[in-house]
């Protein structure tokens, strides 16, 4: 059986269907014991009245030879002919009841003289007790319909179950009144989530929950404080995002404006310089935003063992002509292979955006030192610069999107700790912000865990 | 008029004191928040244009410590900050208007003067006084119907005068309003400027008040 969809159907079924099994499982032994009982009774009253019989028929034989004539006895009661009696002397019928037939109700020559038994008189099925004289001369027989037995069984019966039936619907509507107080508070709950606007966040309260929907409410909170952080951070995320493509695009807009008015030849070459500087600076908030995107969306990290070193030499020395453009001493400490798992093209990324920092926030003739480690447990990289560093809260801030050190004097995207810490992320790699100690400026820390 | 700009971004800053340049502003451009609130502070500008997202101190800051230092100029909020509670909260502190980057320079330059000229109460483009209109848009003026050519800082020391119609000016003070940084200041420029001037308008446009300084009277209406 499939129990109903709602809560209150189901709850509903279940208390009347186990109050209706449990009176039912009463009802069998009751019956059984009542028709044992009644049984006991009528029988011990059928072996009565032939014991009478017997007595009676013994000392009338004794007294006069019958007269004969009279077989049939008065019916005195209305049940008289649901019972029945056979008086046989010497074989022959003495005497019966009127409707008694005038075969032996049992028949004779079966070894069947003294006790009950149940045959088929005419098609009606009678209880039969026999009993016989002292001399062995008299037998008598008592019966009854076994169906008056069942009359009786069955009146005493209806007397118990009425009650009962007239009792089922009443406990029906208590029991669905109890459970539909019972689970009011679903249903409030119901109504409030129904009712809240979409952008509602708030915590949930309802002052009549039950304790067994305390854990159900503190998860539903628990959900809509992550959602409100989420959905604060994408608000941030967009504002970020709208300043950072906004001033590009203002710049490039004003600078072409500014070309498009100038008379002055030097000024306006100047003017169309920057516009083409602008849009440099657009395109690379372009593929650092798609950089980013990519890297979040992780799974294209396709993981292959590959030598940290070598890929950390490579890409130095891509940028290593733009530190000498400054006058930067770049060095490299990576001659150990170590190995890591992960994705080429992320991994250099990554080595990229951390080196290219260290150069454009260093000041000219700022030292920048790479290092690639290999210790027992991990593989370490480090990238630090003799460059200003940053403050305790902007290290901490460094990976959030579009963050900045304002004032650098650099038209970064700020995304570029974003890039690293999630392409870190999607390595299982660990990135850590310090102040370097051997140079005076800013340490950036990635950290594997080695293969064996 | 001397504006005063503040915009951390190089290009973007660049560019918008070229282009003010070229519609006719004196452009002073500072990169942070307190180089900003210092400016403002200590110099006349007509105007100043503010991004919000500024080192140092934010927009907000140098706005809010401005109007509570009870300096007036017409504060123009240039920011990339569109949302609805920002721009809100932005005017609420003090900004009289607030632009959305990207702009059209004509139309900054457009939102400048409107926001110059109510400062000074006037409720027209052209300032017209004593027979003589000056249209600050077009970098022009008129006298009896006729057009007369004047040199920049001769239509700048002018619009200066006309805009403050019946005070006096102080020699510094139209210097103030006519030199932005880093521009050498003859010691006697100002009286050869005024000296154009009367030739060109006539003599009685501007009045000389020994000892302060010099003025266009508004005409007085007699009883």
């Amino acid at each position: 059986m499939t129990l109903p969809r709602s809560l209150q159907g189901r709850l509903l079924v279940l208390v009347l269907g186990t109050v209706t099994s449990v009176w039912l499982v009463i009802a069998v032994p009751t019956w059984f014991d009542a028709r044992h009982e009644l049984d006991e009774l009528l029988d011990g009253h059928l072996a009565q009245a032939a014991a009478l019989l017997v007595a009676q028929q013994t000392h009338e034989f004794e007294g006069d030879e019958h007269g004969g004539d009279d077989l049939d006895a008065p019916v005195l009661h209305r049940y008289a002919p649901k019972v029945a009696f056979q008086v046989f002397h010497e074989g022959r019928l003495a005497l019966r009841s009127a409707n008694a037939p005038a075969a032996p109700m049992v028949e004779l020559g079966r070894r069947f003289e003294t006790g009950f038994a149940t045959v088929q008189i005419d098609g009606v099925a009678w209880r039969v007790f026999a009993a016989r004289g002292a001399e062995r001369d008299v037998q008598v027989f008592v019966g009854e319909q076994t169906g008056s037995r069942a009359s009786i069984l069955w009146a005493v019966l209806r007397s118990t179950l009425w009650p009962m039936a007239v009792a089922l619907p009443l406990l029906a509507l208590a029991a669905w009144w109890a459970v539909r107080r019972g689970v009011a508070p679903l249903r409030s709950l119901g109504r409030t989530l129904a009712e809240r606007q979409p952008q509602a966040l708030a915590p949930v309260v309802l002052s009549d929950a039950p304790s067994e929907m305390a854990p159900m409410l503190a998860a539903l909170n628990g959900l809509f404080e992550r959602i409100a952080e989420l959905m604060a951070s994408e608000r941030r995320f967009t504002a970020d995002a709208a300043h950072e493509l906004r001033t590009p695009i203002a710049a490039i807009r004003t600078q072409a404006q500014v070309a498009l008015g100038e008379a002055d030849e030097a000024l306006r070459r100047h003017a169309l310089q920057a516009t083409l500087q602008g849009c440099d600076r657009a395109a690379r908030l372009v593929e650092q935003l798609l950089t980013l995107a990519r890297a979040e969306a992780g799974a294209t990290a396709a993981l292959a063992v590959l030598d940290l070193s070598a890929l950390v030499r490579q890409v130095v020395a891509e940028l290593a002509p733009q530190a000498l453009h400054k006058q930067q001493t770049i060095a490299v400490d990576a001659v150990q292979p170590c190995q890591v798992q992960g994705d080429a093209t992320l991994l250099a990324v990554l080595v990229r955006n951390l080196v290219d920092n260290a150069i454009r926030y260093s000041p000219p003739r700022a030292r920048v030192r790479v290092s690639v480690t290999r210790e027992t447990a991990h593989v370490l990289l480090r990238v630090e610069d003799s460059g200003p560093g940053m403050t305790e809260p902007d290290r901490q801030r460094i990976g959030e999107r579009f963050f900045r050190v304002l004032g650098s004097g650099q038209d970064g995207s700020g995304l570029g700790g974003s890039i690293v810490r999630r392409i870190a992320a999607v390595h299982q790699a660990s990135v850590r912000v310090l102040p370097s100690a051997d140079l005076g400026g800013l340490a950036v820390e990635v950290e594997w865990p080695a293969r064996s | 008029m001397r504006i005063l700009l503040a915009e951390d971004d190089t290009l973007l800053g660049d560019g918008l004191r070229a282009g003010l340049r070229q519609l006719g502003f004196l452009v002073d451009w500072v990169r942070d928040g307190e180089a900003a609130e210092r400016e403002l502070r200590a110099q006349p500008y007509a105007a100043a244009v503010l991004d919000l997202g500024l080192p140092l101190k934010d927009g907000m800051e140098v706005l809010a410590a401005v109007r509570q230092a009870g300096i007036a100029l017409p504060v123009l909020v240039l920011t990339a900050r569109d949302a609805v509670p920002d721009r809100i909260r932005g005017l609420d502190v003090g900004a009289d208007d607030y632009v959305v980057k990207p702009v059209d320079l004509h139309e900054l330059a457009a939102r400048l003067r409107a926001l110059v000229r109510r400062a000074h109460g006037q409720p027209q483009e052209c300032l017209t006084l004593q027979g003589v209109t000056l249209d600050p848009a077009a970098r022009s003026v008129q006298q009896a119907g006729a057009a007369v050519a004047l040199s920049a800082r001769e239509f700048d020391l002018l619009h200066a005068l006309m805009l403050n119609g019946g005070r006096v000016l102080s020699r510094e003070q139209l210097e103030q309003h006519l030199y932005s940084w880093g521009q050498e200041v003859e010691s006697n420029a100002i009286e050869v400027h005024i000296h154009h001037l009367r030739r060109k308008l006539g003599a009685a446009l501007i009045q000389t008040v020994r000892g302060v300084g010099y003025t266009v009277l508004r005409e007085l209406s007699r009883p």
